[in-house]
């Protein structure tokens, strides 16, 4: 029976869509079979990061309008045979689908799958409450800014309301330089401020834009330290003790000029 | 206050800056609490307290909403005056 895990974030663009490509594919390449869902209705992008928008022939409104089985609509992924993508209607909007329809979408889903992941919209009207809606657990995604933070914790109260609780977090796009200036909020404080334990940090990856612009998770490249943080998350997800470290700059530096030779060893 | 003390002072860094910040402003989103609200509030405790107690000065309380540790909380404090008589 599978997790339905949803991964959402209040404030738009910190990584919600890069999260889910990257920890579905992470989980999948573990063995787990994976579904990911787009439920951004009318932008659709989970499709386009995970590389397989030339296949798409139906989506998760036909699906919920009956015009197609989801087997039809679900689409395997070009390298992992257990990695599927349900993806958004382009054409419609959030109000095509209801919070019973996602329900009755998960539970269909379940015997198939190990992992369910929802890739949530930003904001906190209907979008956001259809895509909690058959979720059994909740990610959410900050990046270490005033804004990102304020619009996570207002979705913390929110889950908790909805029952879905309590979320954990993952922190995105953290720039250890920064942080070890004391010019950006670290993982401590991202979660003492919040006040909710934390999944894992991703640091910020010039990697990110190569291996999305070609449509490929960069938990398949093995120098992409983003890559490796979604391992992490996918393993502590699976239930695997890893302790979450924080890159320090010794470390990524070292890791830098050696880890051709030594073998890499910062971990997120 | 010399004027070394001033030249050689460092800025807070601004992480700092940004946590002080958001934990003041997330105390405020969570208990849905306008600033006109807290005024209010403060007002009506002023009333209540001089109630039972006329000598304080309704100018000294202070009602504030802060994080302090790991909680949340609404903070009156309320300065005694030594009774003259
Ligand atoms: N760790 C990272 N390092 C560098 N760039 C990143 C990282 N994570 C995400 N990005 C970039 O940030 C941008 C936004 O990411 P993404 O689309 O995943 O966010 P989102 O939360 O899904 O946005 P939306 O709210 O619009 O759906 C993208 O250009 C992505 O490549
Ligand atoms: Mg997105």
């Amino acid at each position: 029976m599978a997790r339905v895990i949803t991964i959402t974030s209040g404030k738009g663009g910190v990584g919600k869509t890069t999260t889910t490509a990257n920890l579905g594919t992470a989980l999948a390449m573990h063995g787990s079979r994976v579904a990911t869902i787009d439920a951004d209705i009318g932008l659709r992008n989970l499709d386009v990061v995970m590389g397989l928008e030339n296949r798409i022939v139906y989506d998760l409104v036909d699906v919920v309008e009956g015009r197609a089985r989801l087997r039809q609509a679900l689409i395997k992924d070009k390298r992992l045979p257990e990695l599927y993508l349900l993806p958004a209607a382009q054409t419609r909007d959030k109000d095509a689908v209801t919070a019973a329809d996602m329900i009755n979408l998960t539970n269909e889903m379940r015997s198939e799958f190990d992992f369910i992941l929802i890739d949530c919209p930003a904001g906190i009207e209907t979008g956001f409450r259809n895509a909690i809606a058959g979720a059994d657990e909740v990610l959410i995604v900050t990046t270490p800014e005033v804004s990102a933070v304020r619009d996570a914790d207002r979705v913390v109260g929110l889950v908790e309301a909805a029952e879905k609780g309590p979320a954990r977090l993952i922190i995105n796009r953290l720039n250890q330089r920064l942080v070890s200036r004391g010019e950006m909020l670290s993982m401590d404080e991202v979660v003492e401020i919040l006040a909710v334990d934390p999944l894992g940090v991703v640091p910020e990856d010039e990697l990110i834009v190569s291996t999305t612009n070609r449509g490929e998770a960069a938990v398949f490249n093995p120098s992409s330290y983003a890559g490796r943080a979604y391992i992490n998350i996918a393993r502590r997800l699976n239930g695997e003790n890893i302790p979450i470290m924080e890159l320090t700059e010794q470390t990524n530096l070292m890791d830098r000029l050696f880890g051709g030779l030594f073998g890499r060893r910062a971990r997120t | 206050m010399s004027f070394f003390d001033d030249l050689f002072r460092r800025k807070p860094a601004s992480a700092q800056i940004a946590k002080e910040r958001l934990l003041t402003v997330l105390v405020h989103d969570r208990v849905k609490l306008t600033p006109e609200d807290l005024a209010e509030l403060k007002r009506e405790l002023a009333v209540l307290i001089q109630r039972y107690i006329p000598s304080v000065n309704p100018d000294d309380i202070e009602v504030s909403l802060l994080r302090e540790d790991t909680s949340d909380r609404l903070k009156a404090d309320v300065p005694l005056r030594r009774a003259l008589d």
